[in-house]
């Protein structure tokens, strides 16, 4: 992204952060209720260390339930363009899971699996596959009939054309999935983290909260947006390498958390 | 019977649907070998219907169409197509868009490589050989597209209306680009249009289908002298041909 783009977002998230810290201490808001910015900042600083070490494993259970995702995602993608029995038969039960909101199966998923990785791991991905799922199938049957003809015509196989038309072409819509699916992975795993866990960033938000600390509540809040801002603009980098030939596909599904 | 056979031959060729349209009936013509004949009709006549069942994308529903002798049942490696648009795929270089069927056919491409570039020279497009296909303009992608469908040497050359989607300029330009080509390496050629005058001036001969059921009711022997000028198309010979073309598709259209 150019300076310039970033100029504008940037200037008015100071200008809000600025009436932020006036107001708070204008109307004598208590630190309880709404911190100044400055002093979670200030937090953020000296409870580095205390933060880094919750962080830590919340970050790599949501990059291993984003990969988790992904793959699932294609794979059933792929099971759903190519076989007719998934795409009749399981493919409206995956869309119709959808409904349910997969947050509140949260609990339930401690009961069958155990206050461990394997839970959050299992809610991340519950709600952050959907999209990818989504995106490839459309990406993958989106393909021009055009296309199809050209390659048969050549000669090509059905591996041929899947792989050398098919999914190239479904690639701007699976970043479109990736970047809605990250998110989506952020929010399995933290919720995760609330409702069963000895660390972790979900779990210093609740433990903070207990405590009254309004302030390492929203430093921790702060640190995890920052993570996630993070895993998000390194999807749009790869996507920028791998996407070479196109402006990065408008999403076109995406998923109840 | 003639030493060499046909590079087309249809017989008795019919095409209907599951849903009951009738789209071709009784299709009968061959093609020379190295001849240039062009299918010229109204859109929905069929003719492209036609084209693909050469190609072996579409199966006919009775009747025949061998291909040097040989029923066609499928693609065919020696059979070069080009369609309307230009079907270029958007993350290949135009020399990789090229090679496309040099790597479907699992071959080698440094083999054929070099006639790549060759390709995209006759055609004029060799600077941009390196470029993606959204550099170029349509006639340009269209000239990468011409120059896929040589790259296997095809004795057969399949044309589905290649140049329908490009402005009138370009389209004489590529008229006259497309008959330089075909001297130097004289495929086969069957071209499918609707325009009267591209259909005269590029072909040896020229059949008119009629539509619903596409059949051919009326054929042009093109006697006017080769290598062709555009300025071919102000002589009088040419504008007899084309006027007789025409008369014939309108009373097919009266019938």
């Amino acid at each position: 992204m150019s300076a310039s783009r970033l100029a504008w977002p940037l200037g008015v998230t100071a200008v809000m952060l600025m009436a932020w810290e006036m107001a708070v201490a204008a109307l004598r808001v208590k630190t309880v209720v709404l911190p100044r910015p400055s002093a979670v900042a200030a937090v953020v600083l000296e409870r580095w260390p205390l933060l880094l070490e919750h962080l830590w494993p919340t970050f790599y259970q949501i990059l291993l339930g984003f990969v988790l995702s992904v793959a699932g995602g294609l794979v059933m993608a792929v099971l759903v363009v190519y076989s007719e029995p998934i795409r009749k038969g399981v493919l409206p039960l995956i869309v119709t899971s959808q409904i349910v909101p997969k947050v509140a199966i949260a609990p339930l998923l401690v009961v069958w699996f155990g206050t461990g990785d394997l839970s959050r791991l299992l809610l991340a991905f519950l709600i952050a596959f959907f999209p990818i799922v989504i995106n490839t199938v459309v990406g993958l049957t989106s393909v021009d009939d055009d296309y199809i003809k050209m390659a048969r015509a050549f000669m090509g196989t059905r591996w041929q054309i899947f792989a050398k038309i098919r999914l190239p072409h479904a690639l701007p819509l699976i970043f479109g999935g990736m970047k809605i699916s990250i998110t989506l992975a952020v929010i399995g795993i933290v919720v995760a983290e609330f409702v069963a866990a000895q660390r972790g960033i979900g779990y210093l938000i609740v433990m903070a909260n207990g405590l009254l600390d309004t302030p390492l509540m929203m430093a921790a809040i702060a640190v995890l947006s920052a993570m996630g801002l993070a895993l998000y603009g390194l999807i749009v980098a790869l996507e920028r390498v791998v996407v070479y030939w196109h402006a990065p596909a408008e999403t076109t599904a995406g998923g109840t958390p | 019977m003639a030493a060499v056979p046909d590079s087309v031959e249809i017989e008795r060729a019919c095409k209907t649907y599951a849903s009951g349209l009738e789209a071709l009936r009784d299709v009968t013509f061959r093609v020379a070998p190295g001849e240039f004949v062009s299918l010229l009709g109204p859109s929905g006549c069929g003719k492209s219907t036609l084209l693909m069942m050469i190609a072996g994308l579409v199966p006919v529903s009775s009747g025949g169409i061998r291909i040097d002798a040989t029923v066609v049942t499928t693609p065919r490696a020696d059979v070069g197509m080009v369609f309307q648009s230009a079907v270029l795929l958007p993350w290949r270089t135009v020399l990789d868009n090229v090679l496309l069927p040099v790597e479907l056919l699992r071959l080698r491409r440094r083999d054929h490589e070099g006639r790549a570039r060759d390709l995209l020279a006759m055609a004029g497009v060799e600077d941009f050989a390196a470029r993606l296909p959204h550099e170029l303009s349509g006639g340009m992608k269209q000239r990468v597209a011409i120059c896929r469908a040589l790259i296997m040497q095809p004795r057969l050359l399949l044309m589905d209306e290649p140049f329908s989607a490009l402005d009138a300029l370009t389209r004489e330009r590529m008229s006259l680009e497309l008959l330089g080509l075909w001297e130097r390496l004289r495929p086969t050629v069957v071209f499918v249009t609707h325009a009267i005058r591209e259909a005269v001036f590029l072909s040896d001969r020229v059949l008119v289908m009629s539509a619903r059921p596409g059949t051919i009711g009326f054929e042009v022997d093109v006697k006017l002298p080769r290598p062709r000028q555009l300025s071919i198309q102000e002589s009088e010979a040419f504008n007899r041909h084309a006027g007789a073309l025409r008369r014939a598709i309108e009373a097919e259209e009266v019938a």
